[in-house]
């Protein structure tokens, strides 16, 4: 649970750079697995896959920081909509080139996310859970019937690509992934650094935190602006690959899934969601004939992760690997394991 | 169409609805002041009363009388094994409940959906004529709505009020450690609480679904009615469920007649929105 944070005592210099390396090493060779496989293998329905992995993955981030802080958020995908919706009315209604129309996609998120933060993360878990749920599910209510602008539930169909150059799905993969590498960096960076270890102090005693001297609901709504505009990234950049918006995708359930790539890796290191969102985005696909028992199996996973294990994949996988070793060091010391 | 006719349907609408919608409240309400549960599964519940009530009336051909209280009695038989599957593990602890249930949603649901398929259909509905009083024209089936749901609340209120387990599930609901210290057995009030929240549940799931339409994909509608009514009435309390129940079916019937759905569900969101913002606790609840 505490995996991401290092403290570092003063004249132990080197000691944290190899605590780093292996991670360092093993996060190098997944990523340059990333960029080689697509030249290796030609298929283009393993790039869509790909692509939306990278994509779930943004996503799956930007509610883990907001769990991070302590409250889980049932609205992301809200946001991520209201950004592809306003990315997509600049491009093609007011024609403006795509890396303004994004820029202007992730600047709404943001502006609705900081108006509405400061009111709901005053709220405790419980209620935060049920306004959150609630402000979704009027967003998307907003996307159905304002017609005129959205096109209510048939939504907007022939959105035009960024640019000419990543219209394959080839080259869409890399876009998408490079961009995810960097909204996943960031993070990264984010969660190592003081604010990161504020923002678990905030999670584990909010009162403590704020004797400390540290302004919570400011952290808190900092942390939710970031948040939105990582939404807003996977928004803008989502909609205009599968190049068709509406209302459907930003409910409850897309909301609902996000968390659930949380849940299912772990909340509280940033791998878990990552692995949630692999985990996510795969499954259906191993289970193309029943598409209704991915869902049954969120399912199952959220009632078992929710009772049982809430650190995830991520809390499952440490544990085990605890296990071995006591077993190791039980057999190594002569002890009868 | 007289406008008094006009008016007198929007009230029996609107009584039709609150009746509805006060049994969908009870259930949650009750799972949420007795067990600190949030029952984000509450509307698959009422969307499996529909079923029931589907094939017992409508296959079976069980006569409608016996039909709707043995679809909801099914339901709730069904469901105790849901309650020592998943509900036990999150008595008591409100946030995992919520999360662990939408989980439990999700299966209910999509397990439905491979059963049943998505298409819509029809319960059919045993009172299709109409009643004339004066100048006044009503649908019977409202009527006949209106009568069930009265009688499963009175049979609610009298056993809340008058009978031992009743009194046992107040008490734990006001006060869990001081209630088993006067010897009551939790795990059989949780049971009892259980098997009566979902029998309201899907009793009242039966009613509306043969209102309106069934299929897997309905039980999104009693979830939200179910928040709604009780974040307005003040979640665990009894006779705010009942008032919610009313204010929202009233509201509803006024607002769905005269200005449309989109209208009537924006107004509920908002207010309930505010109302968890301002006043979690809702008009009857107590500050946490």
């Amino acid at each position: 649970m505490y995996a991401d944070v290092r403290v570092s005592l003063p004249g132990e210099r080197s000691s944290w750079l190899s605590l780093l390396r292996p991670r360092l090493v093993i996060s190098v060779l997944v990523i340059a697995a990333l960029f080689i496989w697509p030249l290796l293998f030609n298929e283009p329905f393993a790039y869509y896959v790909g692509t939306m992995l990278s994509l779930y993955s943004i996503g799956a981030v930007s509610v883990h920081l907001i769990i991070r802080t302590g409250h889980v958020s049932m609205c992301q995908a809200a946001f991520m909509g209201v950004a592809s919706y306003s990315s997509v009315l600049a491009v093609m209604s007011l024609g403006l080139p795509w890396i303004i129309a994004a820029l202007l996609g992730i600047v709404a998120s943001v502006l609705l996310g900081i108006i509405v933060a400061p009111i709901f993360l005053r709220l405790a878990g419980k209620y935060f859970v049920l306004v959150t749920f609630l402000f979704g599910e009027i967003i998307r209510m907003v996307f159905v019937e304002w017609t005129s602008v959205t096109g209510g539930a048939n939504g907007i169909s022939n959105i035009p690509p960024p640019f000419e150059a990543v219209g394959s799905k080839f080259a869409y993969y890399y876009f998408a992934l490079v961009i995810a590498l960097c909204c996943i960096f960031m993070s990264a960076r984010l969660l190592r650094s003081e604010i990161g270890q504020t923002l678990d102090a905030i999670r584990e005693d909010e009162r403590l935190a704020a004797c400390s001297g540290i302004p919570v609901l400011r952290f808190k709504v900092i942390i939710f602006a970031i948040a939105c505009a990582l939404a807003g990234v996977e928004g803008v950049v989502q909609a205009h690959y599968v190049r068709y918006l509406e209302p459907q995708s930003f409910g409850v359930i897309a909301s609902l899934n996000l968390v659930v790539m949380n849940v299912i890796g772990g909340m509280y290191s940033l791998v878990g969601p990552l692995l949630g969102a692999a985990f996510v985005g795969i499954l259906p696909e191993l289970l193309r004939q029943y598409v209704h028992l991915q869902h049954i199996l969120f399912g199952v996973f959220l009632i078992v992760a929710m009772a049982a294990l809430p650190g995830g994949l991520v809390e499952a996988a440490s544990r085990m690997a605890d296990l071995v070793k006591k077993t190791f060091r039980g057999r190594s010391n002569g002890r009868h394991a | 169409m007289t406008s008094l006719t006009i008016w007198a349907q929007v009230f029996v609408n609107g009584l039709a609805l609150s009746a509805i919608y006060i049994l969908i409240a009870l259930g949650f309400t009750l799972l949420f002041g007795i067990m600190r549960v949030v029952n984000f599964a509450h509307g698959e519940f009422a969307m499996l009363g529909g079923f029931s009530l589907y094939y017992l009336y409508g296959k079976l051909n069980i006569p409608w009388v016996a039909a709707v209280p043995l679809a909801a009695l099914l339901v709730a038989a069904v469901s105790l094994v849901l309650e020592r599957l998943v509900f036990q593990w999150f008595y008591q602890r409100m946030f995992q409940s919520m999360i662990g249930l939408m989980g439990l949603s999700m299966v209910l649901m999509f397990s439905s959906l491979l059963v049943w398929d998505a298409y819509e259909r029809n319960v059919p509905s045993p009172f299709s004529s109409i009643i004339e009083v004066g100048d006044v024209v009503l649908p019977t089936d409202r009527l006949v709505v209106i009568v069930v749901a009265a009688i499963a609340l009175l049979l609610f209120y009298l056993f809340m009020h008058y009978s031992r387990y009743g009194l046992s599930m107040r008490a734990a609901a006001i006060d869990l450690e001081v209630a088993q210290a006067q010897g009551i057995e939790t795990t059989r009030i949780y049971k009892l609480a259980f098997f009566i929240a979902i029998f309201m549940t899907a009793l009242a799931g039966g009613l509306y679904t043969q209102t309106y339409v069934l299929s897997p994909l309905v039980g999104e509608r009693p979830l939200m009615i179910a928040f709604i009514v009780v974040v307005l009435g003040g979640m665990g309390s009894i006779p705010g469920a009942a008032l919610g129940g009313l204010i929202l079916g009233f509201v509803e019937s006024f607002l769905g007649t005269f200005y449309g759905a989109a209208v009537s569900a924006f107004v509920s969101f908002g207010v309930v929105l505010a109302l968890i913002i301002f006043r979690p606790w809702g008009l009857l609840g107590k500050p946490e």
